[in-house]
């Protein structure tokens, strides 16, 4: 019999968002060949909930979704419990979604210091130290099911990864999601009308995308590969980072006219200029409707 | 005897007492929340947008369409495009089947003593996740939808690849649930016909009625569904007498005492939602006889979630021969967020039943945010004089392995219930 990577799925304070975003990997048969889930929160297992925390079932991968906080349980046993146990044992962490890497949503969920588990948003979190070799984050509300996979993949392959500050393989997170989305034009040359349910227009200006400094590859891999929440019409909600979820989403932050988050590395006199000379360009295929009578 | 309820978004315990070798009653726990409602308290009213389909991975989207409802329902005269209404119908309609999907090959087959079909949920489910996302950009966890409409523009290509999700999955329940012309299933009046044809749900039925199991899940016989569209009618049926004059005023949460979800009832008095309740009230040539003959058990309520996946796809069709392109997809209020202060609600139909937002605004600010889920209705764990609809479904069996059975014939949902 081949063998195959025994992977452990913990669910801590989540929706199961990323449970249900992994079910469409496209190549889940292939998958199932290679890796074996001694606990999935909806695939059949050999083992049950109450046999993982109450025996320690051999694994090579650990898998966390949602916030983590000491105080949340699952079958009657402290998640952080259940990690310590299976870190100990396992070759690879993987913090799978934004709760678990950065906390997300369900850090304010009300539970005792609740957070992802290596950073409460950006700050460092001393909980879990002696793990962060261990460790990679997968980050995305969800997660993007290839990035997932293909970072399991990597670890059994023993495949050296390069991570950047918050773990995450720069494979997928030297990207912005601005890379690849359908809408640049209208970025780079600063034509800011957009208006919803639209092809046409840049949702950085007045719409509160956060894609220029959004880390991830959502435009370079596309979601269920046929789309990205940007090429459809609607924001990058800056999901893969820790700042997630910010306040007032669909709106841009400006102080006197100019958007308060600027891309990545971009200082705000340069963006002036720039943005100055590029509003110069008056390009009328990018005034008028994209596809017109 | 304590049983932990696994693999259903989350967990549950129930807790059985037996008499006679029978179940009297059992007392169902949920043991976490979430507190979404709290986390909203405060928020910009859009970001609600954002954070509600965070509720649940596997019907967030159903949260995202009662979100936008909801706090639409706080304007007074709101345009919405014809076009807009049924895009957002549309995709709901496709979280849905997807929904069914998975709950059939990854949840019940197991439950009969079959092998789990992976491949078999994720494949059709895959084909209605991509087309959620040619309108929303991905699935799960869109916010697509919003207050005037929808963010998208879609063209004829669009229209075409989504015809094109659309047939596939249709092959697929021809060779695979019922192995037939969708046609004949659809028009198919007699639940008995229907054992005679191949596939992965008459296997099922036929068991179900060759093990005995037909008496099985039988609660209440008493259905209700708020959430009216082009499809699902809105109404309650009490054994087959269906009416369609309810009020949502008369839905009242309340706490319990000894689990994280909330009590909810209609009139004080518990009611089963989800595809069963809505083909009641719909009046479902198919379900109506299986009732008839079965009764509120397991049978007409596997049959139902099923069948439901089949007259979806086909009304899906029909609703996309009805998008007038030329309308807008978006129409922007005329009055800024920041300058309301109201209340709203909505109701509409998820995956398992009836689902209902409430929110409270205050200069656009979220005040109060109150989230209903389907699992609530049909979990909701009354006492042993007022028993809860799936409470009463369990009552009589013999042994635990029938009761989560018959438990998750209701399709639970542990992480919307613990919201």
């Amino acid at each position: 019999m081949k063998n195959k990577m025994r992977v452990l799925w913990l669910s801590a304070i989540a929706c199961n968002g990323n449970t249900h975003s992994f079910l469409n990997y496209p190549y889940m048969e292939q998958f199932l060949d290679d890796f074996e889930f001694i606990y999935h929160p909806v695939i059949d297992s050999h083992y049950t909930l109450e046999d993982i925390v109450s025996k320690e079932i051999p694994c090579d991968i650990l898998l966390i979704e949602g916030a983590i906080s000491k105080e949340f349980q699952r079958a009657d046993v402290s998640v952080v419990d259940i990690i310590e146990k299976y870190s100990k044992i396992v070759q690879k962490i993987v913090t799978v979604g934004t709760c678990a890497t950065f906390g997300g949503i369900f850090r304010e969920s009300g539970y005792e210091e609740t957070s992802g588990m290596h950073f409460d948003q950006d700050k460092p979190s001393q909980k879990f130290q002696d793990l962060i070799d261990k460790t990679i984050s997968v980050s995305g509300c969800p997660v993007h099911p290839e990035v997932l996979v293909n970072t399991l993949y990597a670890i059994k392959k023993n495949a050296a990864l390069k991570l950047d500050n918050f773990l995450r393989p720069k494979e997928f997170y030297a990207y912005t999601i601005h890379n690849g989305c359908t809408r640049n034009e209208y970025f780079e040359y600063k034509v800011d009308n957009h208006k919803f349910g639209k092809l046409e227009g840049c949702m950085f200006y007045d719409h509160g995308c956060q894609a220029p400094f959004t880390h991830g590859s959502c435009n370079k891999i596309l979601w269920n590969e046929v789309n990205s929440k940007t090429r459809a019409g609607l924001s990058c909600m800056g999901c893969t980072e820790p700042t997630f979820p910010r306040k007032n989403l669909f709106s841009t932050k400006k102080n006197m006219a100019i958007p308060e988050n600027l891309p990545v590395g971009v200082g705000k006199r340069v963006y002036l200029t720039l943005a100055g000379i590029s509003k110069a360009f008056k390009i009328d295929r990018l005034e008028k409707k994209l596809i017109d009578d | 005897m304590i049983k932990l309820i696994e693999k259903i978004e989350g967990e549950a315990k129930l807790n059985f007492n037996f008499k006679d070798n029978k179940i009297d009653f059992v007392d169902i726990e949920f043991m976490s929340t979430r507190n979404i409602e709290n986390i909203l308290r405060g928020k910009n009213a859009f970001d609600a947008l954002v954070i509600n389909p965070r509720v649940c991975g596997i019907c967030g989207h159903a949260h995202l369409i009662a979100t936008v409802q909801a706090l639409e329902d706080c304007y007074d005269n709101l345009e919405l495009s014809n076009k807009a209404k049924i895009i957002r119908e549309l995709t709901l309609n496709f979280e849905l089947i997807q929904n069914h999907f998975k709950w059939y090959y990854l949840t019940m087959l197991p439950l009969f003593g079959h092998k789990q079909q992976v491949l078999k949920a994720t494949f059709p489910s895959q084909l209605m996740g991509k087309a959620i996302a040619l309108f929303g950009g991905q699935y799960p966890h869109t916010s697509y939808a919003i207050v005037g409409g929808v963010v998208c523009e879609i063209t004829e290509i669009d229209i075409i690849k989504l015809q094109h999700y659309i047939a596939q999955t249709i092959k697929f329940v021809e060779d695979n649930l019922v192995k037939t012309e969708s046609e004949n299933f659809l028009t198919c009046k007699d639940a008995d016909v229907l054992l005679d044809y191949e596939g992965d749900l008459p296997d099922i039925l036929r068991q179900i009625k060759k093990e005995e199991l037909l008496e099985y899940g039988k609660s209440y016989d008493r259905f209700i569904s708020f959430g009216e569209n082009s499809y699902f009618k809105k109404g309650k049926s009490l054994k087959t007498k269906v009416s369609h004059n309810i009020s949502v005023e008369h839905v009242k949460e309340s706490e319990m005492p000894s689990s994280f979800a909330k009590n909810v009832s209609f009139k004080d008095k518990y009611y089963e939602v989800g595809p069963l309740a809505r083909a009641m009230v719909n009046k479902t040539p198919l379900i109506a006889d299986a009732h008839k003959k079965y009764g509120d058990s397991i049978f007409s309520r596997i049959l139902a979630r099923v069948c439901e996946i089949s007259q979806l796809l086909e009304h899906s069709k029909k609703l996309i021969k009805d998008l007038d392109l030329s309308e807008q997809s978006y129409i922007e209020p005329s009055i800024d967020i920041s300058q309301l202060n109201s209340r709203g609600y909505s109701a509409v139909e998820a995956a398992r039943g009836t689902l209902i937002h409430k929110v409270e605004i205050e200069n656009g600010i979220i005040k109060n945010y109150e989230i209903i889920t389907p699992t609530q209705w049909n979990l909701s764990g009354g006492t042993k004089e007022k028993q809860g609809v799936s409470q009463k479904a369990m009552i009589g069996l013999s042994d635990v392995k029938t009761a989560e059975l018959v438990f998750k014939s209701f399709d639970v949902c542990s992480v919307c219930t613990t919201h």
